[in-house]
C-alpha cells in the first residue's frame, strides 16, 4: 500500500468523526413546526377494562328474612353477602344447613351460646378467626395465587383474619382468586356489652401472630393465666391457636390487631374494627361485618337513633413491604426480609384503602347511599401508619364519639374535616337535613382523606380511599352513580392504573389532551452516522494491520 | 360444589340445624370436618374389581415439616403408590390446633364430583374415608388448598401404577418450578481457592513450554 493512500485515510478519520458528531441521532428531539400526533392509545387487550359493575348477585339487594334474621337493604353494586349476615347474627350453630352452605363458613366459625341475662339474645360467643395471606406466591409457577385485587390489575401482598372458613380458598376450580370471605380487611367484629367473648385465634399462617384487642376492655390474663393482651412476647405460632376472654364493661368503637412485629403485620393487614354495641333486650348483633361497609343489621340502640349504619376502615399499603411475601416461599426468606431487610422508617404507603378496596372499587361495595332527612352512624377506624383528614363534600358531620367513649353534648362538633390519628375511631352522626349546613341537598358527594396522597393509587388520581355518599335517585338499580358512564369506563382499567393511558382520552378532548406521539426516526441521519462509525473502526484497524506489518 | 350439596340436601329433605351430622353418599359434615366424596364401593368404569385394598395413614402438620428446610407445614409422607383400581381407605390424621386438608384431584368426574376426594378437619382429630382409583397410570396431587399451605411444604403425589412422572415442588422429591435463591456461602477461604487456582491454571501453559 502506497504510503500516499496511508496519509489519505489517516487523514479521513478525523473528518468521519467530524460527520458521526454532526449526524449524531438523538433519543429526543426538539420541535420544530410540527408536534407529533397526538397517539390514541387504547390497550389491544380487552381483559384489561373491566365492566363497573358485574352485577353477580342482584338478589342480595333487597331487604330481606332469612332464618328470621332481617336484613337491611343494601343497594350498592357488590352487596354483602346476606346469608354471611344471617350466620353472623344468630351464629353458624343456629342458622340453617341451607343458609350455612350458601356462605363459607365453618360449622364452628361463630358459636351462640347461653342468654346469661336472660333478655332474649345470646351472651356466651365463641368467635373463631384464621390468619389468610391474599395475593401470595407459589413455588409452581410465575403467579399470584388467592389473589384479591384492591383496583384495576393492583395485587398487592396482603394478610387478613377471616372468620374460619370451609372448603376451597378459590373462588372456583378455574381461577387463583380467592373465595369472597377471604378479603381485606379484617372483618369488623360485633358484639354486646356484658357478653362473655371467647376469640380463637387459630394461626393457620407460616409466621406467628397474635390478636391485641386495642381498646376493648379485657384483663391482661385469661381465666387460666395465660396471655389475654396478645403482647409481642406471647406470639401464637403457626399451626397453633390461642383463646383471648374478655367481657367488655364499656361500649363504643375499638380496634384489634396483630401484635407481632407490630409495624409490619398491622401494615400488612392485620387489623380490624371491634364494636362494643350498647346491651339492650333482644339485641342479636351482627358479630362479623365482612369487609366492614354496610351493617345490614344493625344493634338495637343504634336502630333506636339512626337510620343506617355504616363501618368505615381506612388502611393504606407499602408496596414494597407487600411484595416480600410475592419474592420467596421459604418462611425463613420471608421472615428475614420482612423483619430485618426491610426498614419501616424509611417506607412509603403507596395504596390507600377504605374497606379493602381502592377507587374506583370503592364505588363497587362502599358506597354510602342515603335518602332525605336521615340519620346515618358511621364508625371510622384509622388504621393507616399516616393520619387521615376526612372530608365529605356537601355535608357537615357531627362527631359524637372519640376512640370509642362518647363526646360531652357540648363537644360533640359540627365539621367537614375530620382528623382521625393512626389507631383512632370516630363515631360521626351524618345527617342528610337539606338545610345548608348538615347537606347542601341531593348529590353524589365524594367522601375521602383530604391529605393528598389518600386519594391516589402508587401516585395516580382518582385512586386512593375516594368513594361516594350518594342520594337514591343518583344511583341505578346496580347501584353505580348516574350520569358518569364515560368517566367509569375511563378509570375501570388496568391501563389506566398502569399509568399507560393518557387521564382525559374522551370525548371532545382525547385530541388536544390526549397522549402526545413519538417523533418518527430520522433514518438519513442514523444511516450516515452507522455508515461513517464503521468507516472510522474499520479505518483504524486497517490502519494498524498495515503498520504493524511494516514493523516486521 | 355447593349447588350440589344443596341439591343433594334438598333431595333427601334433611334441611335442620347446621350443628347436627350431615350424610349423604358425596359427603359428610360435622362441627370437627368434613368428607366429600367419599367412595367404597362403586368401581371405576375401567376397573372389573378392586385390585388391593391398601389402608393409609397420613398425618397433617407442622411437625412433618420439620425433616426439610424452608417449610412450614406437611403431611408425613409425600407419596403413596398403588396398583391400578385400588382401594384406599384412607386415615386422616390432623396433629396441629387449626385447620388442614386432604384433598385429592383429577379423578375422575362421574365418581367424584369435579374430579375431587377431599377430607377437612377443623382441628386437632382423625378422619376415615375411603376411595377407588381407576386403572390409568397416573400421578394425582395430593394436597392442603388453605391458603399458602400447599405452598409451604403440604403437598404430595398419589401415584397409580408407578405414575406419569413427579408433580413440581413436593418436598424432598422435585424441584420447584419458581425457586427461591439463596445466597452462596463466600469465605476468605473460598476467594483463596479460587486465586490459587486461577495462578495455577496460569501456570499450566508455562510449565508446558519449559518441558518441550
Amino acid at each position: 500500500m502506497s504510503k500516499k493512500l496511508i496519509i489519505f485515510l489517516t487523514l479521513l478519520i478525523p473528518v468521519l468523526t467530524g460527520i458521526a458528531v454532526f449526524v449524531t441521532p438523538e433519543l429526543s428531539q426538539k420541535v420544530g413546526i410540527a408536534p407529533p400526533e397526538t397517539v390514541y392509545k387504547q390497550s389491544d387487550e380487552t381483559s384489561n377494562i373491566e365492566k363497573p359493575c358485574s352485577n353477580e348477585h342482584p338478589d342480595w339487594r333487597p331487604a330481606q328474612l332469612i332464618d328470621g334474621v332481617a336484613i337491611e337493604e343494601a343497594p350498592s353494586c357488590e352487596p354483602d353477602n346476606p346469608y354471611n349476615v344471617a350466620a353472623s347474627v344468630k351464629g353458624t350453630n343456629n342458622v340453617s344447613m341451607a343458609t350455612l352452605m350458601q356462605t363459607d363458613l365453618s360449622d364452628d366459625a361463630l358459636i351462640m351460646g347461653d342468654d346469661l341475662d336472660n333478655d332474649g339474645d345470646p351472651d356466651v360467643i365463641h368467635i373463631k378467626l384464621e390468619v389468610i395471606e391474599l395475593n401470595g406466591s407459589s413455588p409452581d409457577g410465575d403467579f399470584l395465587i388467592n389473589t384479591y385485587d384492591i383496583g384495576p390489575g393492583i395485587q398487592p401482598g396482603l394478610w387478613v383474619f377471616a372468620p374460619k372458613s370451609r372448603g376451597m380458598a378459590l373462588k372456583n376450580f378455574n381461577s387463583m382468586v380467592a373465595n369472597p370471605l377471604l378479603r381485606a380487611p379484617s372483618p369488623t367484629i360485633r358484639v354486646e356489652q356484658g357478653d362473655k367473648v371467647y376469640i380463637t385465634l387459630e394461626n393457620t399462617h407460616y409466621l406467628p401472630h397474635t390478636i391485641h384487642l386495642h381498646g376493648v376492655d379485657h384483663p391482661w390474663q385469661t381465666s387460666k393465666g395465660e396471655d389475654n393482651d396478645g403482647m409481642e412476647e406471647h406470639p401464637v405460632f403457626p399451626g397453633e391457636n390461642h383463646v383471648y376472654e374478655i367481657q367488655p364493661r364499656h361500649s363504643g368503637t375499638m380496634f384489634y390487631h396483630c401484635h407481632v412485629q407490630t409495624a409490619q403485620h398491622f401494615m400488612m393487614g392485620l387489623s380490624g374494627m371491634f364494636v362494643v354495641e350498647e346491651n339492650q333486650p333482644n339485641n342479636w348483633v351482627q358479630t362479623f361485618n365482612i369487609g366492614a361497609g354496610q351493617v345490614r343489621h344493625p344493634s338495637v340502640a343504634v336502630k333506636k337513633a339512626y337510620s343506617q349504619e355504616y363501618d368505615l376502615f381506612y388502611q393504606a399499603i407499602d408496596k414494597k413491604l407487600a411484595q416480600i411475601i410475592q419474592g420467596a416461599n421459604d418462611p425463613r426468606l420471608i421472615a428475614k426480609r420482612m423483619s430485618r431487610d426491610y426498614n419501616m422508617t424509611e417506607s412509603f404507603e403507596n395504596y390507600f384503602l377504605l374497606n379493602g378496596h381502592s377507587f374506583p372499587y370503592t364505588l363497587r361495595d362502599s358506597v354510602i347511599v342515603a335518602a332525605d332527612k336521615e340519620n346515618i352512624k358511621l364508625r371510622i377506624v384509622n388504621a393507616q401508619r399516616s393520619s387521615v383528614a376526612l372530608h365529605f363534600h356537601g355535608h357537615k358531620a357531627t362527631v359524637t364519639a372519640y376512640d370509642g367513649v362518647d363526646q360531652p353534648a357540648g363537644l360533640q362538633l359540627t365539621r367537614d374535616v375530620f382528623d382521625i390519628a393512626p389507631a383512632q375511631r370516630i363515631d360521626l352522626s351524618l345527617k342528610t337535613q337539606n338545610d345548608g349546613l348538615n347537606s347542601y341537598g341531593p348529590g353524589l358527594w365524594m367522601f375521602h382523606d383530604h391529605v393528598a396522597t389518600g386519594t391516589t393509587t402508587d401516585g395516580m388520581e382518582p385512586g386512593g380511599n375516594m368513594a361516594i355518599l350518594a342520594y337514591k335517585p343518583l344511583i341505578d338499580e346496580q347501584g353505580m352513580p348516574k350520569m358518569h358512564e364515560e368517566f367509569l369506563n375511563e378509570v375501570f382499567s388496568k391501563d389506566y392504573y398502569g399509568k399507560k393511558q393518557a387521564v382525559w382520552n374522551t370525548g371532545d378532548f382525547a385530541h388536544l389532551l390526549g397522549e402526545a406521539g413519538l417523533f418518527a426516526p430520522d433514518y438519513l441521519r442514523i444511516i450516515v452516522f452507522g455508515l461513517a462509525t464503521g468507516l472510522i473502526i474499520g479505518l483504524l484497524v486497517l490502519i494498524t494491520l498495515v503498520y504493524k506489518r511494516k514493523q516486521q | 360444589m355447593k349447588r350440589l350439596l344443596m341439591l343433594s340436601l334438598l333431595m333427601l329433605g334433611v334441611i335442620g340445624p347446621a350443628s347436627a351430622a350431615m350424610s349423604h353418599d358425596g359427603m359428610l359434615m360435622d362441627e370437627k370436618g368434613m368428607i366429600m366424596n367419599a367412595n367404597s364401593d362403586r368401581l371405576p368404569a375401567d376397573c372389573p374389581k378392586i385390585s388391593e385394598n391398601v389402608d393409609i395413614n397420613i398425618h397433617a402438620g407442622r411437625k412433618h415439616a420439620l425433616k426439610f428446610n424452608g417449610k412450614m407445614f406437611a403431611f408425613d409422607q409425600q407419596e403413596w403408590n398403588v396398583k391400578p383400581c385400588a382401594k384406599i381407605n384412607i386415615t386422616f390424621t390432623n396433629d396441629d390446633q387449626i385447620r388442614h386438608q386432604l384433598m385429592i384431584h383429577g379423578l375422575p368426574g362421574y365418581l367424584y364430583p369435579q374430579g375431587m376426594f377431599h377430607l377437612e378437619l377443623y382441628g386437632a382429630g382423625e378422619l376415615k374415608a375411603s376411595l377407588i382409583v381407576p386403572s390409568t397410570k397416573k400421578t394425582y396431587l395430593v394436597h392442603c388448598e388453605l391458603t399458602q399451605h400447599m405452598e409451604k411444604g403440604m403437598k404430595a403425589q398419589l401415584k397409580v401404577d408407578g405414575g406419569d412422572g413427579d408433580l413440581p415442588s413436593i418436598p424432598g422429591i422435585s424441584k420447584p418450578v419458581k425457586a427461591d435463591v439463596y445466597e452462596v456461602d463466600w469465605s476468605q477461604m473460598t476467594v483463596a481457592v479460587l486465586l490459587i487456582c486461577v495462578l495455577l491454571g496460569a501456570a499450566v501453559p508455562l510449565f508446558v513450554m519449559r518441558n518441550k
